[in-house]
C-alpha cells in the first residue's frame, strides 16, 4: 500500500507471470487434497475404473462410514489427541520457565546451555531411536501415553524454548522492575505480567508443538505399536494394509486426520507464521 | 549473588529434561555401538559388520542424493513462491494461506494421497500423462527402479517448499523500502532488482533455511518408509531407514547403534563445514 504512494512508478513482476504463477501455485498445493476428497466419495468400482473419473456419477459417504465405525481410527484419533496435547502442555510448561531464565538472567554458562537446547533441534533423531527404545523399555514406558509424551519433548521443547526467549526479551523490562519494586516476587511477576503480554507468543508455540507432534510418525511407529496408544499417523499407515489398500477409506482417514491441522492452522494462520519467522528476520 | 542461582532454576527443569532425552541416549548409542548383545565390549566387531553390509555404502549414496536434491528444488522453487507473493496483487493472502498448507499436513498423509495419485493403474497422474499422450503407457512410477526415487524426491520438494516459501517471504518483506527507490532511480527493472537486491538481501535466510532442511532431510522417513519401505531392491533406501530395519525387523541393536554412531558423525561433519562455509565470507564482509 504505501510503496504505491510512495512510488508511483512501482516497478513489478509482470502481471501475467503473477497470474500464472499464483494459479500454479494454488494447484500444485492443493490439488491432492481435492483429489483426496474425491476419491473419498467415491465407491469401490468407481475408484477402481480405468481411466479415472473426475467426478463420482454417485457420491457415497460409505468410505467414511467405514473409518469411522469399522476401523480403529476413532480410537487412533483419541490417543493423539491425549499425546499431542499432554506433550504441548508439558513442553509449554517446561518452555515458560527456561525461556524467561534465559531471557531475564545472567548466569555461567548461559551461552553453552542455550546452544545445547539448539543441538536439541538440529539432532538427527533416527541416531537415537534404538537407546530411546532400550530406556523407555527398561522404565517400562512403552506403548505407554506418557512414554510418548516424554519423547515428544526432543521436539517440541527445544523450539519452544528458543521461540519464547525471544518472545520474553521484546516485552521492556520496565515493566517488570517496576513491579518487583512494588513487592512482587519473581513468580508473580512471570505470570502477571510477562506471559499475559506474550500470549502471542505462546499461541505460537502451542500451535507448533501440536502441530508437529500430531504429524509425528517416526517416534511412533517405534515406541507405540499397541493398538490401546498408537496414534493417527500409525493407523493411517497400517490402514493400508489391514484392509488390503482400500484406497476410497484411506482417503477417507487422511481427510479425517487433516481437517483438525486444517482448521488449527487456518484459524491461527498468523500468529503461528509470525512467531515462526520473527527469529528468522532478526538474524 | 541470588540472581545468578535464580536463573538456573528456571532454566533447570527443561534443561534435565532435553538431557536425558538427548544427552543420555547418545551417550548409550556409543556404549551400545561397541558391545555385544550380553554387554561385552567386542570393539569396533559391529561397525565392521555394518560396513561390509552391501546395503550401508548404497543407503548413504541415496540418502545424500534424496537430501541433496530435495533441497535444490525445495529452495529454488520456495524463494520462486515468496518473490511471487511479495508482490502486490488481489487474493495474495489466500494464495498465500493455500500454499502453507502442503507443509502443514500430516507427512503420512502426504505420503499416502500421493502414492494413491502415483497408483500405476488407476493413479490420476498416468490417467493425466497418457491421456493428452505425454506418455505412451501408464508407468510404474513406484515400482520401476528409475522412477521411484525422483518421485519421491518430488513428493518430498512439495511437502517442504512451503516453508522456504514462509522464512524467505518474511525476508524479503523486512528490506526497507529506500533499497528499492534506489534501484529505481538508477533505472533498474523488476528482474535486476531480484537479482541485486532480493536475492542478496535474503541470502542469510536462505543459509538458514538450508541448514534446517538438510538436518530434517536427514529425518525424513516418513515419506519414504510409508510408500516403499525402502524398496524396491533398496532403490529408496536411506539410512534412516536402515538404521530403523536393523534395529526393529532384524532386531540387531548394538549394529543399529554402530550405524547411528556413523551417521550421526557424517551429519554433524556436514552440518560442521556447512557453517563453516556459509560463515566465512559474510564474516569477511562484516
Amino acid at each position: 500500500m504505501n510503496t504505491q504512494v510512495n512510488t508511483p512508478t512501482r516497478t513489478g513482476m509482470p502481471l501475467p507471470i503473477i497470474v500464472i504463477g499464483a494459479i500454479l501455485l494454488v494447484l500444485i498445493s492443493l490439488f491432492p487434497f481435492i483429489w483426496m476428497a474425491i476419491s473419498s466419495i467415491k465407491t469401490l468400482g468407481e475408484l477402481y475404473t480405468i481411466p479415472p473419473s473426475w467426478w463420482p456419477a454417485a457420491p457415497t459417504l460409505d468410505n467414511y462410514y467405514t473409518v469411522l465405525f469399522k476401523s480403529n481410527i476413532p480410537r487412533y484419533f483419541l490417543n493423539s489427541v491425549i499425546i499431542s496435547v499432554g506433550a504441548t502442555g508439558l513442553a509449554l510448561i517446561l518452555a515458560i520457565f527456561a525461556s524467561y531464565g534465559f531471557a531475564r538472567f545472567e548466569f555461567r554458562g548461559k551461552a553453552a546451555l542455550q546452544s545445547f537446547v539448539l543441538v536439541g533441534q538440529l539432532m538427527p533423531t533416527a541416531a537415537i531411536i534404538v537407546p530411546l527404545f532400550i530406556t523407555l523399555r527398561v522404565l517400562g514406558l512403552v506403548n505407554t501415553f506418557w512414554g510418548l509424551i516424554l519423547v515428544y519433548m526432543i521436539i517440541t521443547l527445544p523450539l519452544s524454548v528458543w521461540m519464547l526467549t525471544s518472545y520474553f526479551r521484546a516485552i521492556p523490562v520496565e515493566l517488570e522492575e517496576a513491579a518487583i519494586v512494588d513487592g512482587a516476587s519473581r513468580l508473580e511477576v512471570l505470570f502477571r505480567i510477562t506471559l499475559p503480554l506474550s500470549t502471542p507468543g505462546i499461541i505460537a508455540v502451542l500451535v507448533y508443538a501440536f502441530v508437529t507432534t500430531w504429524n509425528e510418525f517416526i517416534f511412533a511407529l517405534c515406541f507405540a505399536t499397541d493398538s490401546s496408544v498408537k496414534t493417527l499417523p500409525i493407523g493411517l499407515a497400517e490402514f493400508s494394509t489391514e484392509f488390503n489398500t482400500d484406497w476410497g477409506a484411506v482417503m477417507a482417514a487422511s481427510l479425517v486426520m487433516t481437517l483438525p491441522i486444517a482448521l488449527l492452522f487456518l484459524t491461527m494462520q498468523k500468529l503461528f507464521v509470525g512467531g515462526l519467522t520473527a527469529g528468522a528476520t532478526k538474524g | 549473588m541470588v540472581r545468578q542461582s535464580t536463573g538456573l532454576v528456571f532454566v533447570l527443569p527443561a534443561l534435565i529434561v532435553l538431557a536425558m532425552l538427548i544427552a543420555y541416549p547418545l551417550a548409550y548409542t556409543g556404549l551400545l555401538s561397541v558391545s555385544d548383545q550380553q554387554g561385552n565390549f567386542v570393539g569396533a566387531r559391529n561397525f565392521a559388520t555394518v560396513l561390509a553390509a552391501r546395503a550401508t555404502p548404497q543407503a548413504f549414496w541415496n540418502t545424500v542424493y534424496f537430501v541433496g536434491a530435495s533441497i535444490v528444488f525445495q529452495v529454488i522453487l520456495g524463494t520462486a513462491g515468496a518473490i511471487l507473493l511479495n508482490q502486490n496483487f488481489t487474493g495474495r493472502a489466500i494464495v498465500r494461506s493455500i500454499t502453507i498448507i502442503p507443509w502443514v499436513v500430516p507427512g503420512i498423509v502426504a505420503a499416502t494421497t500421493w502414492a494413491w495419485m502415483f497408483h500405476t493403474e488407476f493413479g490420476i497422474i498416468n490417467y493425466m500423462m497418457t491421456a493428452p499422450g505425454l506418455i505412451e503407457a501408464p508407468i510404474g512410477w513406484l515400482t520401476n527402479r528409475d522412477t521411484v526415487m525422483p518421485v519421491l524426491i518430488a513428493i518430498n520438494v512439495w511437502k517442504m517448499f512451503p516453508f522456504v516459501t514462509v522464512m524467505v517471504l518474511a525476508g524479503l518483506q523486512s528490506i526497507p523500502n529506500d533499497l528499492y527507490e534506489a534501484a529505481r532511480i538508477d533505472g533498474a527493472n523488476f528482474w535486476e532488482e531480484v537479482w541485486h537486491i532480493m536475492l542478496p538481501q535474503v541470502r542469510s535466510v536462505i543459509t538458514a533455511v538450508t541448514l534446517l532442511l538438510v538436518i530434517w532431510g536427514l529425518n525424513s522417513i516418513t515419506i519414504i518408509y510409508a510408500i516403499t519401505r525402502g524398496g524396491p531392491a533398496n532403490r529408496t533406501l536411506i539410512t534412516p531407514i536402515q538404521i530403523f530395519r536393523l534395529a526393529f525387523d532384524a532386531v540387531q541393536f548394538n549394529q543399529a547403534a554402530a550405524l547411528s554412531v556413523l551417521f550421526f558423525a557424517v551429519a554433524i561433519v556436514i552440518v560442521f563445514f556447512y557453517v563453516r562455509l556459509v560463515q566465512s565470507p559474510s564474516g569477511g564482509a562484516r
